[in-house]
């Protein structure tokens, strides 16, 4: 199986795609459907979508509806807050193949199982932020909005429950400064099961090629800079 | 053309009619027997078995399904849809199926599950077996397709068949009946090239 290139994307509750850097700022990037349309024209492998879902508001909702009216064919995954009311509204027509967690991840096995029966193991991902301090990880939590310790029980359940996560390099997101893979000292999970993100470079790409990682999801980049996805893969 | 899409309140609809429309044919979601036309039928993915299969007999589309395959109507499976062609599924407890192609359909083996692309080609000129692909002047699919699953088909029959170097069967052909385990609808170019080839 291919390496896969993937493309992460941050729609705000508006519907709209936004840029983000370092985890610190935020600026609008343009409407999500050409964002979409630009990105399956590119063939990347995957899309992660990371969208405000938690508490289901209406306009989060409505970004849902509206995101299956937009015709692509690239698999496509979506998080940021999925709760027990988003997991219906997804799972009611899933135009979304994957299902992406973070806060629950420490806090919510009961979703996630709910999750597993409803899409499947194949479907879940954890998206997990880092960031490294004094030879430490520290991996966010979105409902706590902070950057926590974890023990290796973390990793344990990660394993049990989720088929795939995301490593996110927070320091280096929308950047170009180079993914930091001194993260694997601190990780405990199948390696072929890994995708990173944040800061990624091409040596960074042909790097975890060789680590024989299951991919790359690019951030900003993909849609600033000129350069071939079939290349990278 | 006009494509049946079995719409039992389960499956990636969207995305079916999304690749239907992308192939200039007209998606009619079905949601029970009697909305059934003659043309051919798409059963959609992204579900479990055992709700599905309640769902299409509670509609009572499982016999109409197995009557109108057995008629020779074209049936296209897809992922889920193609794992209920066999006769049972291990997911759920266990699952009785349609029963189109002999065979059942398994875990993968040691609990994995297989996402990802996987190259795909395919040359009707090169079929031996009794397959019904409509005259067309493309004969020949050559790209890559995406897969996103758990379980796997094992057949018990002769029928056109590729089987992926992991074991798992990407795809089986059989006069009118055609399941495939990957993701059509999700394989850019690739998905709509082989919609076209099939109808």
């Amino acid at each position: 199986m291919s390496f896969r290139i993937g493309a992460t994307v941050l729609i705000d509750r508006n519907g709209r795609a936004i840029q983000s850097y370092s985890f610190k700022v935020k600026r609008i990037l343009g409407c999500i459907k050409y964002v979409l349309s630009f990105l399956d024209a590119y063939k990347v492998d995957e899309i992660h979508l990371i969208i405000p879902l938690k508490g289901r508001s209406n306009r989060a909702s409505k970004v849902l509806l509206e995101l299956k009216d937009i015709p692509i064919s690239t698999p496509l995954s979506v998080g940021g807050g999925v709760d027990s009311n988003s997991l219906i509204e997804i799972t009611r027509d899933p135009y979304f193949e994957r299902l992406i967690f973070n806060s629950a991840i420490f806090d919510n096995n009961e979703l996630i199982e709910q999750a597993i029966l409803k899409m499947g193991h194949q479907a879940m991902i954890a998206s997990i932020p880092f960031i490294l301090e004094k030879d430490l990880i520290k991996i966010y939590n979105s409902k706590m909005n902070k950057f926590i310790d974890v023990t290796e029980n973390f990793w344990e359940n990660l394993s049990l429950m989720f088929n795939e996560i995301i490593l996110l390099d927070a320091d280096a997101e929308g950047s170009k400064k180079g993914f930091n893979f001194e993260v694997f000292r601190f990780v405990n999970f199948p390696m072929d099961r890994i995708l990173i993100s944040g800061g990624l470079t091409k040596l960074d790409i042909n790097k975890a090629k060789k680590m024989k990682l299951a991919g790359a999801s690019l951030d900003n980049i993909t849609l600033h800079s000129e350069f071939s996805i079939k290349e990278l893969r | 053309m006009l494509v049946n899409i079995i719409d039992v309140g389960l499956g990636n609809i969207s995305s079916i009619e999304h690749w239907a429309k992308n192939c200039q044919h007209s998606p009619k979601r079905i949601t029970n027997a009697s909305q059934l036309t003659n043309d051919p039928i798409i059963i959609p993915g992204v579900a479990s078995a055992g709700e599905y299969m309640d769902r299409l007999s509670g509609l009572k589309l499982d016999k109409e399904i197995i009557r109108r395959c057995q008629s020779g109507q074209k049936i296209i499976g897809i992922c889920l849809g193609f794992q209920i062609m066999t006769n049972y599924s291990e997911e759920d407890s266990g699952v009785r199926c349609l029963g189109l192609l002999n065979g059942t359909t398994k875990y993968i083996r040691d609990k994995k599950t297989h996402n990802g692309w996987e190259d795909f080609k395919i040359d009707t000129r090169e079929v031996k077996h009794d397959v019904f692909f409509p005259k067309k002047v493309t004969k020949k699919v050559d790209g890559r397709v995406y897969f996103n699953h758990e379980l796997t088909v094992e057949l018990e029959e002769d029928v056109y068949t590729h089987i992926l170097s992991s074991g798992i069967a990407s795809y089986a052909f059989k006069n009118n009946i055609f399941g495939v385990q990957f993701h059509p609808e999700k394989s850019q170019q690739t998905g709509v090239d082989l919609l076209n080839l099939l109808i």
